[in-house]
């Protein structure tokens, strides 16, 4: 059956969209107020309540830590509103004849979209307040974020399958970008850990697009290109074996709903 | 004129949706550890352990302009095969080839969600069938026209009655005209005056070259609409071809079965007997009414003379006619030396409607108060008629 697929994500997107926002005061406003918030909510706690001591280069650390929570956070929402997409959309995945994997793709873009936005807020207030980057700084940061989206589609896609099949699997999810939360450089600069922690955290392939990010936006530190080109290799790879994983065990993902 | 009769001539040209090998076979994932075994295995390229079969060997075609209905008892297979042209079940074997633009109205509010309003599921609805932007937008007053539930458009669907989402899922149906309309029973929900109003649509779409795939229990409205059908049994095509045919060979094969297995009882096999029962019938398709003759041969152990009853019924034991030596006031004749008698009934001018029928004789003592043997004869009446009942009564209109 022909499928215009465009139209539908458009369509399931908006859908994202009302979700998040209909039925709040008020509604779209949170787009704008939510990163704000948080921005300020960092700003009073580690710049006025407990001053932050960690080392943050020229950096005030509130800004430090929102160049490196905000991508973060891109990431992770990603993921963890990505891994229920088939059961939440299991209703409809029984009765339209749709790709099931749109309904991933439409709550990984609606969630990288909302996010983005908040971002870009976030920067413009940074950048009010002094944050200076040239070119090639804001080339690395938009690289960093591009490489943590499609991370964050690829792995959303093979947990959202899974979860289908083993239903603990959200939970884990939870837990683990929890984990990753501490294991990737959002809190503190890798180089203040010891020297054989932090390059073994830099395996960690969503070390480098943070770290793009931040040192990129800020002009403090190495912009890791190379890292940052292994980190998209990676992802590039968790896309493939994402499309492999769905042609085998999510051609009969409607069975088991 | 019915849909069935004025659809124009089905073209030859390659089909419309193409059915080949068609197999589904449902996981069964009832026990812990079998959703994981299945995902073991399906990463592996094989199929789960625990399987049921629905579905098996359909092989079918559909073409543009045809109207194709499918029968079959509840668990037959046929919602799980509308499912699989339609593409929303993945089939276990063989493959669906279709290039057309398909509208499916499969189960009551197939598609809607129920948090959201009938504007936006429409929305949805006309999205997945390549309806956007400013077509759309210029369609919505004609959806919402058709659809005819006022205020509610723009309330969530949870509120609606199931005649109002069915109304809603006709009304962008009729709105996006696909190039196949697949439908089941939902026609089956709502008011009357809608669904007249949707067969008026259907037969129209029908007439103007539009192609059908029907699922119904009605053999009404198969009749009506389609030309052809389809029998599934047990997940498997029992018949197929034209639709009256098949569906008085569905309804004969059910009213048999519901009418089950009819006790001998007692009464079979004693001291009166039937022993032969011929029959032969001429002209029963004719409208001007055919003949049956009903040649019995009865005897008793005792020689006294036995009563014969006669008994005309459809096959699920609907009692049309019956009669007897007994109450006809003549006697079973004897037949030779041996105890036995015979008699025919000869019924003239017969005018049943096509179907499945069932004749009884039975052996009676000579008082005709006790019924002491049966035996069987079950013969069809084929032909296409769409009037009800079981007789043809001859009839006539005339102007007022």
């Amino acid at each position: 059956m022909r499928l215009a697929s465009g139209p539908v994500l458009r369509e399931l997107l908006a859908r994202e969209w009302r979700e998040r926002y209909q039925g709040s005061v008020l509604g779209v406003a949170w787009l704008g107020l939510l990163p704000l918030a948080q921005l300020a909510v960092l700003a009073f706690v580690f710049g006025t309540l407990l001053p932050a001591r960690a080392s943050s280069g020229a950096l005030p650390y509130p800004m430090f830590l929102a160049l490196g929570l905000f991508p973060w956070l891109l990431f992770a929402n990603a993921v963890n509103r990505g891994v229920t997409a088939y059961l939440d959309n299991a209703g409809l995945i029984a009765r339209v004849p749709l790709p099931p994997s749109l309904y991933v793709h439409a709550r990984v873009l609606g969630s990288v979209i909302v996010d983005g936005a908040g971002l870009v807020l976030v920067l413009g207030v940074l950048v009010a307040f002094g944050l200076r980057f040239d070119a090639v700084g804001a080339l690395a940061a938009l690289c960093g974020v591009a490489v943590l989206a499609v991370a964050a589609l690829a792995l959303a896609r093979i947990a959202a399958l899974l979860q289908v099949f083993v239903r603990d699997l959200a939970a884990l999810v939870g837990q683990l970008t929890g984990l990753g939360f501490f294991l990737a450089p959002v809190l503190y600069e890798r180089s203040q850990l010891p020297a054989a922690t932090a390059e073994a955290l830099g395996w960690n392939p969503l070390v480098a697009p943070l770290e793009a990010i931040r040192h990129g936006l800020s002009g403090d530190g190495v912009l890791p290109w190379a890292a940052l080109g292994m980190s998209a290799l990676v992802a590039v790879v968790l896309l493939g074996l994402s499309l492999g994983v769905q042609r085998r065990a999510g051609r009969h993902i409607e069975d088991f709903l | 004129m019915s849909a069935a009769a004025s659809t124009p001539p089905v073209t030859r040209e390659a089909p419309l949706v193409r059915a080949e090998g068609l197999s589904k076979r449902y996981p069964v994932v009832g026990a812990s550890g079998d959703r994981l075994s299945a995902l073991g295995r399906l990463l592996l390229g094989r199929a789960p352990l625990r399987e049921v079969e629905v579905l098996s060997g359909i092989d079918l075609s559909i073409h543009r302009g045809e109207s194709l209905g499918i029968v079959g008892e509840n668990g037959a297979g046929k919602s799980t095969l509308l499912k699989l042209i339609t593409g929303t079940l993945t089939p276990s074997t063989g493959r669906v080839v279709s290039e057309a633009r398909i509208g499916a109205l499969l189960e009551l509010g197939a598609g809607f969600h129920p948090e959201y309003s009938g504007r936006d599921n429409v929305r949805m609805a006309a999205a997945i069938h390549g309806l956007a932007g400013e077509a759309l937008a210029a369609k919505l007053p004609e959806i919402e026209a058709f659809a005819e539930i006022g205020r509610y458009f723009d309330e969530p669907v949870k509120h609606y009655s199931s005649g109002m989402v069915v109304r809603l899922g006709f009304a962008v149906i009729a709105a996006t005209r696909p190039d196949l309309l697949i439908t089941d029973e939902v026609l089956a929900v709502g008011d009357e005056r809608f669904q007249k109003k949707c067969i008026r649509w259907i037969d129209q779409y029908l007439a103007e070259g539009g192609t059908l795939l029907l699922v119904s229990h009605s053999t009404y409205h198969v009749q009506k609409l389609c030309r052809h059908a389809i029998w599934l049994k047990d997940g498997r095509i029992e018949a197929q071809g034209d639709a009256f045919d098949v569906t008085q060979r569905y309804q004969a094969w059910l009213e048999q079965r519901e009418a089950g297995e009819r006790e001998a009882g007692a009464a079979a096999r004693g001291d009166y007997r039937v022993d032969a029962m011929d029959v032969a019938a001429e002209g029963l398709e004719s409208p001007a009414g055919g003949t049956i003759r009903i040649a019995l041969r009865a005897s008793s152990r005792s020689g006294d003379r036995p009563h014969l009853l006669v008994g005309l019924s459809r096959i699920d034991g609907t009692a049309i006619f019956g009669t007897g030596t007994e109450i006809d006031g003549v006697p079973a004749w004897p037949m030779g030396d041996d105890g036995s008698y015979g008699a025919h009934l000869v019924l003239e001018d017969v005018r049943l409607q096509p179907g499945e029928y069932r004749l009884r004789a039975h052996a009676m003592d000579p008082e005709a108060l006790r019924l002491f043997d049966t035996v069987e004869h079950t013969f069809r009446v084929g032909g296409a008629s769409r009037e009800f009942g079981l007789l043809r009564l001859p009839h006539r209109w005339e102007a007022p």
